[in-house]
């Protein structure tokens, strides 16, 4: 794989970032609205990515670390609580499977 | 008020810590994985200057099985379209203008939009924060994968810590019962998109995201 490739495969990506943080125009009606609506079915959405990997397979203790976090996001609005009862639920997955 | 803004600085530190740590041990798999395939430099020159997980994966996959220099930047410029919807959802958030904007544009990742979404601090503040912290754990990682380190003992924790943070940030972002079906509709839809069609990947699941967004007006 030649440099040259490299910097083009960057300039994409960084290309891409800088685009879609500091050109896109400002949004209007339907599309204002629906952005608004996004983040959170968004996050859901890469969760389910994330969750399933790249492969589709899915292990124990993702499983139990996410429903874990579910169950933590229900009761506090703190990320930092759901990412302790996600980790804590996947160290005692591991443990026992 | 200096006091405010020292306790929202922390929390985007306590928060985006574990983030960085977690993308450390995706980048010891990717210099591992990568460095038989480009050479340590080229591995190296890699993270420092792409910093995408999932586009530089692509690209040694695609070199690996000896695609042409076409293919693998088509499959790049496919997958930096999902920026798009990162800025999109960030527009109402940021403060600043095009130019500074565009200085910290290169840390716009999954995980720091869904921190500057939630944390108190502000959104180009807490996206320089985590995506430099993210930053000098992806490319450390990369080293570290290239010196030959073991990751097999943290792998684990590592992969489990992207669903619930992004679980996390769903919930956080879902401020009302509608917010709240919606990310329900999407996780459940994205889950069987992806096992009917592993395929279909990170855009597939945006695309699942942006139609319920579009569809779903109230529950």
């Amino acid at each position: 794989m030649s440099l040259s490739l490299l910097i083009v495969v960057a300039a994409i990506t960084i290309g891409s970032r800088v685009a879609a943080l500091a050109m896109l125009p400002p949004l209007r009606g339907p599309v204002a609205a629906i952005a608004q609506r996004l983040p959170a079915p968004l996050f859901a959405s890469l969760a389910a990515l994330s969750i399933t990997g790249s492969g589709g397979t899915v292990t124990r203790p993702i499983l139990a670390a996410t429903g874990c976090a579910l169950v933590a996001a229900l009761r506090w609005r703190s990320l930092l609580v759901i990412l302790a009862a996600g980790m804590g639920g996947c160290l005692a997955a591991s443990l026992i499977w | 008020m200096a006091r405010a803004r020292a306790s929202a600085s922390a929390g985007v530190v306590s928060a985006a810590v574990p983030v960085a740590v977690a993308i450390g041990v995706f980048g010891i798999v990717y210099g591992a994985a990568a460095g038989p395939v480009l050479g340590t430099p080229m591995t190296v020159v890699s993270s420092l200057i792409v910093f995408s997980g999932v586009a530089q994966f692509t690209m040694v996959a695609l070199v690996a099985a000896g695609a042409t220099p076409v293919a693998v930047l088509g499959a790049v410029a496919t997958l930096a379209l999902r920026h798009l919807p990162l800025g999109a959802v960030l527009q109402p958030v940021l403060t600043d203008g095009r130019g500074r904007r565009a200085l910290i544009a290169p840390f716009l990742l999954d995980e720091t939009t869904g921190l500057a979404l939630t944390t108190d601090a502000r959104a180009e503040r807490t996206l320089a924060v985590s995506g430099g912290l993210a930053y000098a754990g992806w490319v450390g990682g990369t080293i570290i994968g290239l010196a030959g380190g073991t990751y097999a003992s943290f792998e684990p924790l590592a992969a489990a810590l992207f669903p619930v943070l992004f679980v996390g940030l769903a919930a956080l972002t879902a401020r009302t019962q509608s917010d709240a079906a919606r990310a329900a509709l999407a996780g459940v839809g994205s889950a069987i998109l992806l096992i009917t069609w592993p395929a279909a990947d990170a855009l597939g699941v945006i695309a699942v995201a942006v139609v319920v967004s579009c569809v779903v007006r109230a529950a």
